[in-house]
């Protein structure tokens, strides 16, 4: 009885759905959090009666054969590319992209990294770094008697000091865009990696060759849409039961199988 | 010889291949572009010794695939595409082109626009199409164009087939065209939007209590000729 083992690939899709949808709602308030979706495909088909067989003795031919499907599979969990809506936060240091393009870091182990959560800090020494402490690049230290900081749209930090009228340029961020988005790994902390799906990172100024421009005293809120993931949750649920219906089913069918004298 | 349980075997048998693409459909409830499938049964008709008798069984013999327009849900990715009416896309897989109705397309590293299993989607003319990395803004027409920041960059080709019962189902939502491939005319894409599996819960339930009463019913059966040849042996045993 196949029929209790498709039923089964599809508890197991259904039940990663609601996982992809529990991350989303999970993370509804993280900065500039895409949401992901699980997508399915159909799995192989069994060839029960090829079509074409010849059928009488006339020669005449099945036309389209019986082909028995086996069920389902998660094809990709995707990161749907949208931009969040721009929250107004104050900080001068808070930083949202408007268009596309992510921040490089390098993490600890000097490998680079990108994230589109622009919540910059600086640390001991001034150094331009994000929530969890990795230096942005290029590096941007801020002088310990900066009065204020201000950053334009296409990522230049300019500080103004005391007795001093013209602002002087600390340095310019750049931004880095991929040919596919979504082939980035996603690493957590809301930094993602290169990867050969993802294509070679190209590192030039906001606002040039379709990046996007930076917004001072903003940030990014998360993509997700409640709304929308809850319609999911339900229907994935409901997914869910009815596919325990059929191994209720298909038992009762085995049960009446072993029945028979 | 006993031909009544051979009989109800044909329909049990069957019966469960129904189970399982019931099964199948329900697994692909949450499957973008998918298409149910069913089930055609056959009789097949068996001549009996004596003179004209003859004995029908049942097999399943055909399938169908349900061309039911699945609901369009919103989604927002600018390559998710869905195609409102007839037609399908074309991918290119190693094995060559496959049509699907699943348009959740995403660029891949060389900018070809791809589908989540990295099949490149075919334009008109049987090439892949290419998005420069610096596009800004990717429009998809009802027609199928596609836009690039306002310059038309090429246009998907929506196919079809003239004999649906020459479509068959690949793994992936695919399907292989064993027949020429016409273009499509009046098909419509829409951006932003995904078809849903066109399987209708409600109804594979029905069909599901209906194939688990069937099979019991044909148990039964079976249960009934099984008492009637015992009491045949039975009352037969106590004459001699």
């Amino acid at each position: 009885m196949r029929a209790l083992n498709i039923a089964a690939t599809g508890m197991a899709a259904q039940n990663m759905r609601v996982e992809v949808i529990s991350h989303n709602l999970a993370n509804m308030s993280t900065t500039a959090y895409n949401a992901r979706r699980a997508e399915f495909s159909d799995l192989h088909y069994q060839q029960i009666q090829r079509p074409g067989t010849i059928n009488s003795a006339d020669g005449a031919v099945l036309p389209a054969g019986v082909q028995l499907g086996l069920g389902v599979r998660a094809a990709a969990v995707s990161m749907q590319v949208a931009q969040g809506t721009v929250t107004e936060t104050g900080g001068s240091l808070d930083l949202a992209i408007e268009g596309q393009g992510y921040l490089e870091v390098t993490l600890p182990s000097g490998e680079p990294a990108y994230t589109r959560d622009g919540a910059l800090k600086r640390d001991g020494d001034g150094l331009i770094v994000t929530s969890d402490g990795y230096t942005v690049v290029p590096d941007i230290t801020i002088p310990e008697d900066a009065r204020q900081i201000s950053i334009n749209a296409d990522g230049e930090v300019y500080a103004y000091f005391d007795g001093q009228t013209e602002a002087q340029l600390l340095g310019q961020f750049n931004l880095v865009s991929f040919s596919n988005e979504k082939g980035l790994e996603a690493l957590g902390s809301n930094l993602y990696r290169e990867t050969e799906a993802s294509g070679q990172p190209n590192v030039g100024q906001p606002g040039e060759d379709g990046r996007g421009t930076f917004r001072q005293g903003y940030l990014e809120s998360s993509s997700v849409d409640a709304v929308h993931e809850i319609t999911g949750l339900i229907e994935a649920q409901r997914g869910y039961e009815l596919n325990a219906k059929v191994i209720t089913a298909a038992d009762q069918m085995l049960a009446a199988m072993t029945q028979i004298r | 010889m006993d031909l009544a349980g051979y009989v109800a075997l044909t329909r049990q048998s069957g019966l469960a291949r129904e189970l399982q693409t019931v099964a199948n459909n329900i697994a692909n409830l949450s499957t973008t572009g998918y298409r149910r499938e069913g089930v055609v049964f056959a009789e097949v008709v068996r001549a009996l010794p004596t003179e004209g008798g003859s004995v029908a069984m049942t097999d399943a013999r055909a399938r169908f695939t349900d061309e039911l327009q699945g609901a369009l849900v919103e989604t927002g990715g600018r390559l998710d595409l869905a195609i409102e009416g007839e037609g399908y896309f074309t991918v290119l897989t190693p094995q060559g082109e496959r049509l699907t109705r699943a348009g959740a397309f995403t660029r891949d590293a060389d900018g070809q626009i791809v589908n989540m299993d990295g099949h490149a989607l075919l334009d008109e003319g049987g090439g892949a199409i290419l998005i420069p990395f610096e596009a800004r803004e990717i429009g998809v027409a009802a027609d199928g164009t596609i836009s690039v920041d306002g310059a038309p960059q090429g246009k998907i080709g929506l196919v079809t087939v003239e004999d649906q019962t020459k479509l068959f189902r690949e793994a992936g939502v695919l399907f292989r065209a064993d027949t020429d491939t016409l273009p499509v005319e009046d098909g419509r894409v829409v951006q932003g939007f995904l078809e849903q599996s066109n399987v209708n819960a409600v109804a594979e339930m029905a069909r599901m209590i209906e194939v688990q009463r069937a099979y019991e019913h044909s148990q039964k059966m079976m249960d009934q000729e099984d008492e009637r040849i015992r009491m045949v042996v039975r009352v037969l045993g106590q004459r001699g």
